[in-house]
């Protein structure tokens, strides 16, 4: 096994350490502290939360990429092979690994299309084929297809409430050590809804997604639940493999965004003058071309670039990595003005405020000023505008790769799989699987990021904690 | 006794759940007879908004009625439906509130909202309705009023707008006026005024007024019956004349000994004229203009004298007050000297060195001599540090005390200085009362061990009580330590109080200046003796 770090890995983790570091430092600041204990008594908020948990989860599994060593090695040392694997795809193996020929519809047994089959005496008929994973354990798949899915289903539910009960106990358990209660006590304060934090929604929550994991433990290795795509891959190992995809795109293009926004925002409206009106009139032009027209034009360059330097590149999937960072970039070049001009109204207020006078008053330098006064201000705002872009730029992934602008064709991402739906949906008998699992997944993220992003901005708004 | 208009049975409000329960008004009782102003006196807190709200049953919605019954002419207000209430708000009880700026909707012309009230109680239309509008603002003394109906809010000054909010209160001829601060925001001479129109109303009408304020020679002004209120409890209620020639509760003496005044300079012994000390500070000719930019490179076309010519001499260890109306350029004068602003001309002579031509380098370093205290003791704290780090951020900034060890123990000295306590340094300003803040504020300023003090309206978003606190400790400050003030106000009772010279500014000029007894007992100038006049006096009713 020689473990590999894309380009976006690094960044991910970047990125997943800087949040680390910031929930330390909130937990010494009572001013960092108190917003997040108001988001933490959310009841939806907190449900988004767990929902956001897991995908995030899954997005780190996915991100930890490696090369498998292949099993022919040779003594002089271990052969890896080319493909990247991550340890998400080691631990749902049988949907990576269950390739049909091409199109099945979900829990089919049997392919969509009939084909013709060579019978055992030797003759040919246009039939449906058996699937080669689907269904496979099954022998007569009309008769005991049925019976069979509802008892894995049973199982399924069965395991998930035993993992939901698992769940409640280690949660209790943890409770009862940080607040000094018995543990029946936590656990009836807990169910009863007594506690600050809404425990019951987030059991709630936590306990669907552990049923529905369930479920898949028991019914994905014997079908696809989700059917299969044209190439014959699994189509909810597709869906589940583009939530990093689309998890990268809405954190790391924030990243790119945030240091244009912040120190283009809070120069212009500390200093203002000459250098407000030159930041004014450089983003008003950036904001007036269309977004899409610089996005492709950014694309389309780079995929030039590409093919040119075709074999600098250590493999097709580092080639694809790069192609999603450089759409990161290209998003958070466009969409910074926003956000800059938030910040600019909000310094440009602070400016004149008090505390910042008697600063001045005392001769601290400018950039003391707003490292130390103006900064940490305006944090609420870029909290907020962070969580509220972040589903948006998961569709606008979407809406840019459907336009063949955006990640890479051989990249799994909900971009990619509406945009095969396209010629999906054309043909009859109308394959919908793909369309549906890209957009229920989708939808649940984006969902769930605005009833976080809602909680969040509830929480850090001045102006709405005044009109409590 | 006159039959009761307006009466208020044992009500009480309460806010929050049940973790934090505050009674914001607890077992108030009292009435208001037709004819007759019923002044509700206290400090902030003490729940007199909250009642005169709960009487309009217009709370906020965290806050609830938990006990009482409001009669206005014997109806049971809290027992009418919603839709009925709405004839009463405006119809039967005219409210005024506190900001003119915020209660006027800045996108409807004076008219159109002089029109709404009378088309929803009155039903008038067309010409009917403008001439009645018309008849109103002329009641209201604005001039032109058939011109100005057509305008917004924004053309209208501080002092129209109150009136206008009058003549919206009045419209339809309320029997009750419920007035909630309504001169607070105004000048003294714009104060004076609009009282005086509030009176004369009432004569007319014949209404029952319900007035709250926290000014004591305001409430003198007005009142007919005055009630005290704290922590949402009536301590005290008689008539104007007992009131205040004898207060029987112990909290309403407080509140008159807390009083800023000339008599209690002289009570507190200390003399009227101090002997000539020498100059610390001497500004000549000093000018501040704000560019007025046109055109597409904002060009300056031209330029807004906000300060005009101001020459004014401090003296060591001793208080100049500059006193004003809002808008005079006192309050820009003060950030010129400290040189927070740019200036147009003149020289500011500090110890001997024109700070006027000073570059900003060698100007940093001349900041801890010049200090200053700001008005808002809220807005004056970065609310994300901690105290001991606001205090220290000026020691660091002009490399005061030689480690932190040593720059800790300073803080600790400052905190214990003004009156606080060594570990509140641990804390955020948002834990402080206002007037903890504001010894905060001067705390932080006395860390660069200053010589001048320029003291920007410190004590006028404070309480009488907490003022009285603030002056007291600004005084003895100066005793111990030296301090010259340069203090910016326009209540002319602190300038009484603190003073040693006064200038009087208006439209960006000194108009008259001169020791504190000289200007204040023996104006000679036209505006000063104006201003003085307006200002509400215990005791002499307008």
């Amino acid at each position: 096994m020689h473990p590999v770090l894309l380009k976006t890995d690094v960044l991910f983790f970047v990125l997943l350490a800087a949040l680390s570091v910031y929930v330390l430092y909130a937990r010494r600041h009572e001013h960092l502290c108190a917003p997040w204990r108001q988001v933490a008594r959310q009841p939806l908020g907190m449900a988004a939360a767990v929902i956001l948990c897991c995908y995030l989860l899954i997005a780190i599994l996915d991100s930890m990429h490696f090369r498998a060593a292949l099993p022919a090695a040779g003594e002089g040392g271990a052969v890896y092979s080319r493909d990247l694997t991550s340890v998400f795809d080691v631990l749902v193996s049988p949907l990576r690994t269950n390739v049909e020929r091409t199109y099945s519809a979900p829990f089919a047994a049997e392919a969509y299309a009939k084909e013709v089959v060579e019978l055992a005496d030797g003759s040919n008929e246009r039939a449906y084929p058996r699937l080669e994973h689907g269904g496979a354990h099954l022998r007569d798949p009309a008769s005991e297809r049925g019976a069979d899915i509802a008892a894995r289903l049973i199982g399924g539910i069965a395991l998930g409430s035993v993992l939901t009960l698992a769940l409640g106990v280690v949660m209790v358990t943890m409770c009862a050590r940080g607040a000094d209660r018995t543990w029946a006590a936590t656990a009836l304060r807990m169910l009863r809804g007594d506690a600050a934090v809404p425990w019951r929604p987030i059991f709630a929550t936590a306990g669907l997604l552990l049923l529905l994991l369930g479920c898949a433990i028991e019914l994905s290795p014997f079908y696809h639940v989700f059917g299969t795509d044209q190439v014959g891959n699994d189509v909810l190992y597709q869906a589940l493999k583009s939530i990093r995809t689309g998890l990268l795109i809405g954190t790391l293009t924030t990243l790119v965004m945030l240091p244009f926004a912040l120190t283009l925002g809070l120069a212009a409206g500390y200093f203002g003058g000459w250098v407000d009106d030159a930041i004014q009139y450089f983003y008003t032009t950036l904001s007036s071309i269309p977004g899409v027209l610089l996005v492709a034009a950014s694309a389309l360059m780079l995929e030039v670039y590409m093919s040119r330097h075709g074999d600098s590149y250590a493999s097709l999937a580092a080639r694809a990595d790069l192609r999603l960072l450089a759409l990161c970039m290209i998003l958070g070049v466009t969409n910074w003005t926003s956000l800059c001009r938030y910040l600019r109204g909000e310094a440009f207020k602070l400016r004149n405020v008090e505390f910042v006078e008697a600063a001045r008053a005392f001769g601290v330098s400018d950039g003391k000023i707003l490292r130390r006064h103006i900064l940490p201000n305006i944090m609420h705002i870029v909290m907020i505008s962070i969580v509220l872009d972040f589903s948006g730029l998961v569709l606008a992934e979407a809406v840019l790769t459907y336009v063949d602008i955006g990640v890479d064709p051989s990249m799994e991402s909900w971009g990619n799989m509406i945009n095969g739906a396209r010629l999906e949906l054309a043909r009859e008998p109308v394959v919908w699987w793909s369309l549906c699992a890209a957009f229920t997944l989708m939808f649940v993220l984006v969902l769930a990021a605005n009833v976080f992003a809602d909680a969040v901005r509830d929480a850090f708004d001045p102006r709405l904690r005044g009109a409590e | 006794m006159k039959p009761s208009l307006l009466e208020v049975d044992d009500l009480a409000v309460q806010f929050g759940g049940q973790s934090a329960l505050v009674r914001a008004v607890d077992g108030l009782s009292f009435a208001v007879a037709a004819g007759e102003t019923v002044v509700l006196v206290g400090e902030s807190g003490s729940g007199k908004s909250m009642a005169a709200l709960a009487i309009m049953r217009l709370l906020p919605t965290t806050a609830r009625i938990t006990s009482g019954a409001v009669r206005l002419d014997g109806d049971d207000l809290f027992k009418l439906p919603e839709y009925r209430m709405r004839d009463v708000r405006g119809a039967a009880i005219g409210m005024i509130f506190q900001e003119p700026q915020s209660s006027l909707n800045p996108v409807m012309s004076i008219g159109a909202q002089l029109g709404e009230t009378l088309v929803r109680h009155l039903g008038l239309k067309g010409a009917a309705l403008r001439a009645r509008i018309v008849e109103m603002l002329e009641a209201v003394g604005i001039s032109d009023a058939a011109q100005r109906i057509a305008q917004y809010p924004h053309q209208f000054s501080g002092g129209m707008k109150q009136r206008v909010m009058i003549a919206m209160a009045l419209a339809a001829d309320p029997r009750l006026l419920i007035a909630d601060e309504p001169t607070t925001a105004l000048d003294v001479t714009i104060q004076a005024q609009v009282l005086e129109l509030i009176k004369a109303e009432q004569k007319r009408r014949g209404m029952g007024i319900l007035f709250i304020t926290h000014d004591l020679a305001v409430a003198y002004q007005i009142a007919d019956r005055v009630l005290v209120m704290r922590q949402g409890r009536l301590v005290e209620s008689g008539t104007r004349e007992a009131f205040y020639s004898n207060p029987q509760h112990a909290y309403s003496r407080q509140l008159f000994d807390a009083l800023p005044s000339w008599e209690k300079r002289l009570r507190e012994g200390r003399g009227p004229s101090p002997e000539a000390a020498e100059p610390l500070l001497q500004v000549r000719d000093l000018a501040i203009e704000f560019p007025i930019r046109r055109g597409l490179f904002k060009r300056v076309v031209g330029a807004l004298r906000a300060v005009d010519g101001v020459s004014l001499v401090i003296e060591k260890g001793r208080t100049l007050a500059v006193v004003g109306e809002s808008g005079c350029g006192k309050t820009t004068m003060g950030k010129g000297i400290l040189r927070l602003m740019s200036l147009a001309g003149g020289t500011v002579e500090f110890d001997g060195v024109n700070l006027a031509s000073l570059d900003v380098a060698t100007m940093r370093r001349y900041r801890a001599q010049l200090q200053v205290v700001f008005q808002d003791p809220v807005a004056s704290m970065n609310p994300r540090m901690l105290v001991g780090d606001i205090i220290k951020e000026g020691m660091l900034a002009q490399n005061i005390g030689a480690s932190t060890v040593a720059r800790d123990r300073r803080v600790a000295e400052l905190l214990e200085q003004v009156g606080l306590e060594r570990n509140h340094a641990e804390r955020y300003p948002h834990e402080f009362s206002g007037g903890q803040r504001q010894r905060i504020c001067i705390a932080r300023a006395l860390a660069v061990e200053p010589r001048l003090l320029v003291c920007d309206e410190p004590t006028s978003a404070l309480d009488v009580s907490v003022q009285a606190q603030i002056l007291a400790l600004l005084r003895d400050l100066q005793e111990r330590l030296g301090l010259s003030y340069l203090f910016v106000t326009h209540n002319i009772g602190v300038v009484a109080y603190i003073a040693h010279h006064v200038a009087v500014m208006q439209n960006g000029r000194i108009v008259e200046q001169g020791t504190v007894d000289a200007v204040l007992h023996r104006p000679r100038h036209d505006y000063t003796r104006q201003l003085l006049a307006a200002v509400p006096l215990i005791g002499h009713p307008a």
